[in-house]
């Protein structure tokens, strides 16, 4: 070699780089391991932490990265102080309220935008991207006026939706309809003409070829816009707060549930810790039988064949 | 009951005109073909008549009812895409029933047109397949027994063979006439594949930049070309074209001259005229023909043996000096197949003749067909003799 450097009077970092060189190799296999962990321990451990917090019982003080003692019954406990079970189920159905809804406009929105060619396709599609990035909470005075009936249009007076599961999925369907509209469009758009053309000679209408061969054919599309909606319906806090009185009768959402151990004695962070813990499981569940649907439709969106 | 009458048909995206006032008539059972180059407007025009595209102006009528306006499912049609278009979430059986379905039949009643189908097409082992579990030909094959299964009125094909390879079309094709035959449904076939539109239409639709340029049986597209577009699209390798004024008795075309024996008025100085390459013969050769123009002597530029017969390119002694700056239709280039036993060699000078008879002039402004065989048939003999020696002093 050039370099008249020999080994002795390299310092340990010379030694570490001329072995690293020399073994690229597993010099990526290392750097590979070492980012993929760093990555876990920064998703996982907030998880971890609520762990902790849950089954060690003694409050937020004094906590270390170990629990001081360990209490499952903490799980079961929840629900004998609050009826989380409840809450869980208010989400989940307003949650599926707002997936069918979405899945039925956003279908037809979809089709217009991907499948048919009209005057300002374009500007209303940018229009849909504007309006997508506003804040909800932008939202929040007109839509509180107008779904606790206090809004009238001429001589009609709009219903009082306050404590109602479509008090919440109006304005979730709002918020969470554009990112529906914009992955169904891309996966109707890829569906070759010829299926429509085959599907209207055989005797369907337009609707009818979409709701038979195209939406079929974009199975993996339709679910993925399905738990992106669910997922960010099942974790919202903002409107599911301001639209609901809190009791799981007035069907009052998880974070809810949550909150209550708050209201009743004090803080009691273990408990809610735990009701954290219960509340992540629907999704996770959701999300494994899913992830196969979910991974091809968010790598095959972005392709065209 | 399936005859099919497009009146003015037209359809123009923005600027331009994809089909130009369409008129055709189709027979009950006859079997059309529109063909054409690509971006010629066939595909619009089947697609019009489907009802998947809406004309701008003009009507369809399907069995007597004018259906302009009809979707496409009251139409009582069926297709046959290029694509092949099966619906890759059902099976073959599904794909088949797919239209009967949607129309309440009976289950009975589509189990047995089902088989019925499957049958026609060979497929009766296949229908619990799913599309992509089948080879091309069995792809199309469930496209065609898709189309049948509902005994539609009229069957519309777009290019249904282009997808297939060599072999499999030409066996196809075989199947589908014989089909159409069978079934005895009007059919409308569109290709831009003039050897498939001869082989199997009864009338040949050609169709050139939306207009309508010859509806007629495929020998008389051969024989008689309505005009200049006819004659160079149909047939293979393409008719040689020239051209020329015609003056007196004689069609000047610049590097040789053709005698001729018809009533041209002073109008037709600028002609056009056009010969098949197997229309063109050697001087001397056994098959010579009984009605020969006036030879004249060409140089062989390049050979082609494709087995039964040889193409010879050539060039006429008198465009000797320009013959490389010029190639293709309007030059002095004249393609010849020849008996593959014929001993010529590149670069030899030969004399050759055309078959007068089978010699087309068309106008050549407007393109029309003037005449087709430049001969008056009577004074046929004569004038070629003479007309011989005529040549040779020039």
């Amino acid at each position: 070699m050039s370099n008249a450097v020999t080994d002795e009077s390299k310092g340990r970092v010379g030694q570490f780089v001329d072995l690293m060189v020399n073994n690229p190799y597993d010099t990526y296999r290392i750097l590979f391991y070492v980012g993929l962990t760093s990555f876990l321990m920064i998703t996982l451990f907030p998880f971890y932490w609520l762990l902790v917090l849950a089954v060690s019982g003694g409050g937020t003080y004094g906590m270390g990265f170990l629990p001081d003692s360990v209490n499952i019954g903490v799980f079961v406990e929840i629900f004998s102080q609050q009826p989380i079970h409840l809450y869980i189920f208010n989400s989940i159905v307003i949650a599926m309220i707002t997936v069918v809804i979405c899945l039925v406009i956003g279908s037809l929105a979809g089709y217009a935008f991907g499948r048919v060619d009209f005057r300002g396709k374009g500007p209303l599609m940018l229009l849909l991207l504007i309006v997508s990035y506003f804040p909800g909470i932008a939202y929040l005075i007109p839509l509180y006026e107008m779904l606790t009936g206090s809004l009238t249009v001429g001589p009609f007076m709009t219903p009082d939706l306050y404590n109602t599961p479509w008090a919440m999925a109006f304005p979730f369907t709002m918020l969470t309809l554009p990112i529906t509209i914009f992955i169904l469009t891309t996966f109707f758009s890829q569906i070759p003409d010829g299926l429509e053309d085959a599907a209207r000679v055989e005797g369907t209408t337009r609707l009818g070829a979409l709701f038979r061969v195209i939406l079929p054919l974009s199975a993996p599309g339709v679910v993925t816009a399905a738990i992106i909606v669910f997922i960010s319906v099942y974790r919202e806090f903002f409107f599911s707060f301001m639209m609901s009185r809190g009791n799981p009768d007035d069907w009052a959402v998880l974070v809810y549930g949550i909150l209550a151990f708050e209201q009743q004695s004090g803080s009691q962070h273990h408990f809610m810790a735990a009701a954290s813990i219960v509340g992540v499981i629907p999704v996770a569940v959701l999300v494994i039988f899913a992830q196969k649907h979910i991974v091809r439709g968010l790598t095959q969106g972005g392709l065209k064949e | 009951m399936g005859h099919v009458t497009l009146t003015d048909t037209t359809k123009r995206y923005e600027e331009v005109v994809a089909v130009d006032e369409m008129n055709l008539q189709i027979e009950d059972g006859e079997f059309l073909c529109l063909v054409g180059p690509s971006g010629c407007g066939k595909s619009t025009t089947l697609e019009m008549i489907s009802g998947l595209t809406l004309p701008t102006s003009g009507t369809v009528e399907i069995a007597g009812e004018d259906v302009t306006n009809e979707p496409p499912k009251d139409r009582n049609i069926s297709m046959v895409f290029q694509n092949i278009a099966l619906f890759p979430h059902m099976d073959v059986r599904d794909n088949i029933s797919f239209g009967l379905r949607l129309r309440d039949f009976e289950d009975e009643e589509i189990e047995r047109r089902v088989q019925q189908a499957a049958k026609t097409v060979q497929l009766e082992g296949m229908l619990d397949r799913t599309p992509s579990e089948l080879s091309g030909g069995q792809q199309q094959r469930v496209g065609i027994a898709r189309a049948i299964v509902r005994e539609p009125a009229v069957f519309l094909m777009d290019e249904p063979l282009a997808n297939l390879d060599a072999k499999l079309r030409v066996h196809m094709r075989t199947e589908i006439q014989r089909l159409q035959k069978e079934l005895d449904i009007t059919t409308i076939y569109v290709t831009h594949d003039q050897e498939e539109a001869m082989t199997m239409a009864d009338r040949i639709a050609i169709i050139n930049q939306g207009n309508l340029q010859q509806c007629a049986p495929p020998l008389e597209c051969y024989d008689r070309p309505a005009n200049r577009f006819v004659a160079s699209f149909i047939g293979s390798p393409s008719m040689n074209l020239y051209d020329g004024s015609a003056s007196g008795d004689v069609l000047d075309l610049t590097h040789f001259q053709v005698d001729h024996a018809l009533d041209l008025d002073a109008d037709h100085n600028d002609v056009t005229v056009g010969i098949r390459p197997e229309d063109v013969y050697l001087v001397s050769s056994e098959d010579e023909p009984a009605t020969p123009s006036t030879a004249f002597e060409a140089v062989v530029d390049v050979l082609e043996p494709v087995g039964d017969q040889t193409y010879a390119y050539l060039t006429p002694q008198g465009a000797q000096s320009d013959s490389d700056s010029v190639m293709g239709e309007g030059g002095p280039e004249l393609l010849v197949s020849i008996d593959p036993d014929t001993t010529i060699e590149e670069e030899a000078t030969i004399e050759i003749v055309f078959d007068r008879e089978k010699t087309h002039v068309f106008d050549g402004e407007t393109g029309d067909a003037i005449a087709h065989g430049v001969i008056d048939e009577t004074v046929a003999e004569p004038t070629a003799v003479s007309a011989e020696n005529e040549a040779r002093g020039d």
